[in-house]
């Protein structure tokens, strides 16, 4: 929901590539120690709060509120909030429903969205370039000054506190559209002139020679779709009032513990639904910064 | 096969650029008719839902902005503009505007300056670079709640590390967020460690682009790495910094989920924006109509400042 | 501020380790296999939060044919945004928990469903189980939308053995009862003589709630009422509104009470005893007998001539659901009648139980200090009724806001009262939003 507009210029940028040190330049000149010392420092200081979370998610509630610096609580480390919240079993609940409502969502968003990105880069029909400027133009309505009216039909069509409530309303990512037409208009329209020949229609050109042809951007983009879907915060929350169909970061947000705040377990609990996004970025970081980096996509 | 001949004189290699082919015939007729069903088959399911989740409510929002209409389904008479001239006589929807746009500008310089740091410090080719970046750019993929409830926790009043810090340094003790004016700043504290990743690579993608051999030039003509930084580097960023610089503001407008989150459901004046007075109109108060109305002040807003931003750029460009 | 910081800080990690003991040996999330589930929000947490877990367990364990599966909701706004949305969604869980007084608020726009008095009293509930107050605390438009599980008044919470020391007991060993503001305040002084720092803990800064539980108490004493009619104006007495205010502010000066004290903050400064004296909800007793204080309790004195407790009552609720499922609803009344029956239980937390034959109960008349402040049910008053009153509600915040300053500086009482006329006016020249063609 929370997409922006895609304006990079379209560059050929691996940001893996490092640039080489300059010939004759030493490794350790004082410029670089310097510049080292910075970048370790900025580096510890982005991934402090992280590792405390960490720390005090390995803690017992006790050690954790009572405050302190130490990592290591007195008791040692302990896994004691881990098995709580894991035992308790809302977090299973939860982890599936963000897992295959997110998977839901991936799959419609970028299956409609190619579609529709196809149309407008290789169909003709009238209107054509009104409803794709409409398209683009809708990049500008933020998606947070739509909630009431949503919410209301919504509740007209009798979808609050329903899968497809949560689901629907967010399979619509102009922004979508807007890279993947770019992506087709750049395929070499030869391609699909021989297998139009040959008698292949339209969507058996669009399934067997185009979606082929795009699975690297279609790959890229389903992680972009997943990830927002999987952490989307303000719709789920309005929608789903129903504990038992709250995704991870809603239920992470709205259900307490009886037992009053158990700083341990809360971050345990904030980890636990990190964790699966941190092992996509390992599995997929030089997709998503690339991703990033040539379209802008996935701006908060 | 003439049919597909016919259609294939009516694409080319940019349908929506290519003005139609002047069909001759029945058949061209019927073959235009035909493609006409196929492109709409292509769009329908994706338009469906344009219609019916972005379109429609769109419209449905402004009747509403004029209705009494309650949460609870009772109401929606219609009432003009009365919610429109209470707004803007709503001292809250004033100073969530202003929290908002305050936000924004607290939130845009560091989120720039920082990214800009980031960037040229890990583009300096220094060893670890998969590192570096995870560092910087792992908080931009975690969930809004996930990150609120690190920092909260950091900023607990009595038991959080900030103050901790702060006591090791003999500062007095902050109440981060349940301090009016200083709640906004730990928000925007917050907001800086989680985004910046994404400026990060916009910055360092730029970085990459610039080719070496225009530094090359450089040291062979004996600029330093100072000179270097002036002269080639910065200049060079001047475009991809008009890009942060928009998407960044566009996005610090919209805030809500880090703001309400921190604030546990409560809220200051000093710390609701906009969006949250949306929600807190429309469903703590039931209120839809209102709340509609100030969903369109606030997308006014946002109109205002991305027609600012297109006047100023295509001024800049005008100047070039 | 940091001394008491770090008893809070010893007294919150002794508590945590209590209650995480007790979390590991209740909580299933599923009951037995046949068993219908009984959704049953509620936004209790902490002590009470975990009486509740145990009497659920337990109701739980007695019947195999329902099994009530919790939901807590964080406390006031949070909660009650969602309680309103679950019901316009008409999804809503079968029972929830509401302070009674919010429920007129909830009643107009059909977000609650009323509850059938056959169904109640075939299973042992009704009007004469509960005290007039509370019965009708419940009921609105002639429909009973709430039962109340008890009333939790505002009471003083007192150091047995500092007040002793500062002679402030009578002969039984309670604490006395000064029915003007000059002899409550002389009272105090010499407690605080006694601890050496202050008398009375009592946190207020930036909380509504407790600056309304107070004022409305105070206020109430005067022997005065406050009405709010619905397109009319607040009627209430301003002289009494004003002298209110005054007290909190005498009392706030930093030698009696702290000047700027939060909720926090009193909690822990009465729980590390180093003050007489606590203004604050039953709710707190649990904490503070844990915490090891020699802590007994009583109505907040007639400071202003009459007895008045301010309090709201935990009451249960049906959220509209459009499609009840009749079993699972019956089994909700079940368990409310087994809560209510259990009630003695809950008491020990300090409420007052609403259910009469539990209030009556020997048992209950020997449960001290609870016992000491049992008449407080004859004197309990509840917020004005109005849909947007409360505890919780945004009503209680903008008081806060609007008197705040007032109760700090010493200054602008007649200003804080204007505003507060101007405020509730205007929220009364409005309709009602839940449904706005009712008037």
């Amino acid at each position: 929901m929370s997409t922006s507009v895609p304006t990079m210029p379209e560059t050929d940028v691996t940001v893996s590539t490092r640039r080489p040190r300059k010939p004759g330049e030493s490794p350790f000149s004082a410029a670089r120690v310097v510049a080292f010392i910075a970048l370790v420092t900025m580096a510890l200081l982005w991934l402090l709060p992280i590792l405390w979370a960490v720390a005090t998610a390995f803690k017992t509630e006790t050690d954790a509120a009572s405050g302190g610096l130490n990592p290591i609580g007195e008791s040692g480390l302990t896994t004691q909030a881990f098995r709580t919240v894991l035992d308790e079993g809302n977090v299973y609940i939860r982890g599936l429903n963000s897992l295959w409502t997110s998977a839901v969502i991936t799959i419609i968003t970028v299956g409609i969205s190619a579609l529709a990105a196809y149309a407008f880069s290789r169909l003709a029909f009238t209107g054509q370039k009104v409803l794709f400027i409409a398209v683009i133009a809708s990049i500008i309505v933020p998606p947070q000054a739509l909630i009431i009216p949503l919410y209301y039909q919504m509740l007209t069509f009798n979808m609050v506190d329903t899968y497809w409530g949560l689901i629907l309303p967010q399979v619509v990512m102009a922004p979508i559209v807007f890279i993947l037409k770019k992506f087709f208009d750049a395929v070499p329209i030869e391609l699909e002139d021989a297998a139009r020949v040959d008698g292949a229609s339209r969507l058996r050109v669009f399934w067997s020679i185009v979606l082929p042809l795009s699975r690297p951007i279609l790959g890229a983009v389903s992680i972009f779709v997943f990830i927002q879907a999987w952490n989307n915060f303000l719709w789920p929350f309005l929608v789903i009032n129903d504990t038992f169909l709250m995704t991870l970061p809603v239920g992470l947000q709205t259900v307490m513990s009886a037992y009053g705040i158990q700083y341990a377990q809360t971050m345990a609990q904030a980890l636990l639904a990190a964790l699966p996004l941190i092992v996509v970025f390992l599995l997929f970081q030089r997709q998503i910064v690339k991703g990033v980096a040539t379209t802008g996509f996935g701006g908060q | 096969m003439t049919d597909v001949a016919a259609e294939r004189s009516a694409i080319g290699p940019r349908a929506d650029v290519v003005p139609e082919a002047p069909g001759t015939g029945p058949t061209a007729k019927v073959a235009r008719r035909r493609n006409q069903l196929i492109a709409w088959a292509f769009l329908a399911p994706f338009m469906a839902a344009f219609v019916l989740f972005v379109i429609w409510p769109l419209m449905h929002g402004v009747y509403l902005s004029m209705t009494d209409q309650s949460l609870t389904g009772a109401g929606g008479r219609f009432i003009g503009l009365q919610n429109y001239t209470e707004a803007l006589s709503d001292p809250v929807v004033w100073s969530s505007i202003r929290n908002t746009v305050w936000f924004t500008v607290i939130s845009t310089v560091p989120l720039i300056l920082f990214a800009l740091v980031m960037a040229l410090l890990v583009n300096t080719g220094l060893p670890g670079q998969w590192l570096w970046r995870l560092a910087f750019f792992m908080p931009f993929l975690l969930a809004s709640t996930v990150i609120s409830q690190i920092w909260m926790w950091i900023f607990n009043p009595e038991l959080g590390a900030a103050n901790e810090i702060l006591q090791r340094f003999g500062i007095e003790p902050i109440a981060w967020l349940q301090t009016e004016h200083i709640d906004i700043i730990s928000i925007t504290i917050a907001t800086v460690w989680w985004t910046v990743g994404f400026n990060f690579l916009l910055y360092l993608a730029a970085l990459q682009n610039i080719p070496d051999l225009q530094y090359e030039a450089a040291a062979v003509d004996g600029a330093g790495r100072w000179r270097q930084l002036f002269s080639i580097t910065l200049p060079q960023l001047g475009p991809v910094t008009v890009v942060v610089v928009i998407l960044q503001m566009l996005a610090s407008l919209k805030l809500f989920d880090q703001a309400y989150q921190m604030m546990d459901g409560g809220s200051s004046d000093t710390s609701r924006p906009i969006v949250q007075y949306i929600f807190e109109a429309g469903f703590t108060g039931y209120r839809f109509g209102y709340a509609s109305a100030i969903s369109y002040i606030f997308f006014a807003l946002i109109v205002i400042v991305g027609i600012f931003q297109m006047t100023v750029l295509s001024r800049r460009r005008e100047n070039r | 501020m940091s001394p008491p910081l770090v008893n809070r800080r010893q007294f919150l990690g002794g508590s945590l380790a209590a209650a995480g003991a007790l979390a590991f040996t209740g909580c299933a999330q599923t009951g037995p296999a046949n068993a219908t589930t009984v959704q049953f929000w509620h936004l209790l947490s902490g002590g009470d939060g975990i009486t509740m877990e145990g009497l659920i367990d337990g109701i739980n364990a007695q019947y195999s044919e329902f099994f009530v599966r919790p939901t807590v909701l964080a406390w006031g706004t949070p909660y009650y945004t969602k309680l309103s949305m679950a019901g316009a969604g008409g999804r809503a869980p079968e029972l929830a928990m509401m302070h009674a007084a919010r429920v007129p608020g909830y009643v107009p726009g059909g977000l609650l469903d009323p509850w059938d008095l056959e169904m109640l009293a075939e299973r042992g509930v009704s009007e004469e189980m509960f005290t007039a107050p509370v019965w009708e605390s419940s009921v609105v438009d002639n429909q009973l939308y709430s039962v109340a599980l008890d009333a939790h008044p505002f009471i003083a919470l007192y150091n047995r053995d500092i007040c002793e020391a500062a002679g402030a007991l009578d002969s039984d060993g309670h604490l006395q009862r000064p029915d003007s503001p000059d002899d409550f305040l002389e009272m105090c002084r010499e407690i605080a003589a006694v601890t050496g720092g202050r008398a009375l803990s009592y946190g207020f800064l930036g909380d509504g709630n407790q600056m309304w539980r107070l004022f409305y108490t105070l206020y109430c004493q005067h022997g005065v009422e406050m009405s709010f009619p619905q397109g009319g104006t607040a009627e209430f007495d301003r002289e009494a509104f004003v002298s209110s205010l005054e007290f909190m502010h005498q009392i706030a000066d930093g030698e009696i009470a702290a000047r700027q004290g939060t909720i926090d903050y009193a909690i822990a400064e009465f729980a590390g005893q180093q003050t007489g004296i606590h203004f604050t909800g039953v709710w707190e007793l649990p904490t503070m007998q844990e915490a090891g204080v020699p802590v007994d309790a009583t109505m907040i004195p007639p400071i202003f001539g009459n007895e008045a407790v301010y309090a709201d009552s935990h009451s249960f609720v049906l959220p509209h659901q459009s499609e009840p499922d009749d079993e699972a609803r019956g089994h909700a009344y079940t368990f409310v009648a087994e809560l209510l029956k259990n009630s003695l239980t809950w008491a020990g937390a300090g409420h007052i139980p609403a259910y009469r034959p539990v209030l009556e109960d020997p048992e209950y008349a020997e449960l001290l200090p609870q016992a000491n402040y049992a008449d407080a049910a004859d004197y309990l008053v509840y917020d004005p009724t109005a849909w947007f009153t409360g505890s919780g509600s945004n009503f209680i915040q903008d008081f806060g806001q609007i008197v705040g300053g007032a109760i700090v500086s010493g200054d602008g009482y007649d200003a804080a009262a204007d505003a507060f006329q101007e405020h509730v006016d205007a929220i009364l020249s409005r309709a009602n939003p839940a449904n706005p063609e009712e008037g």
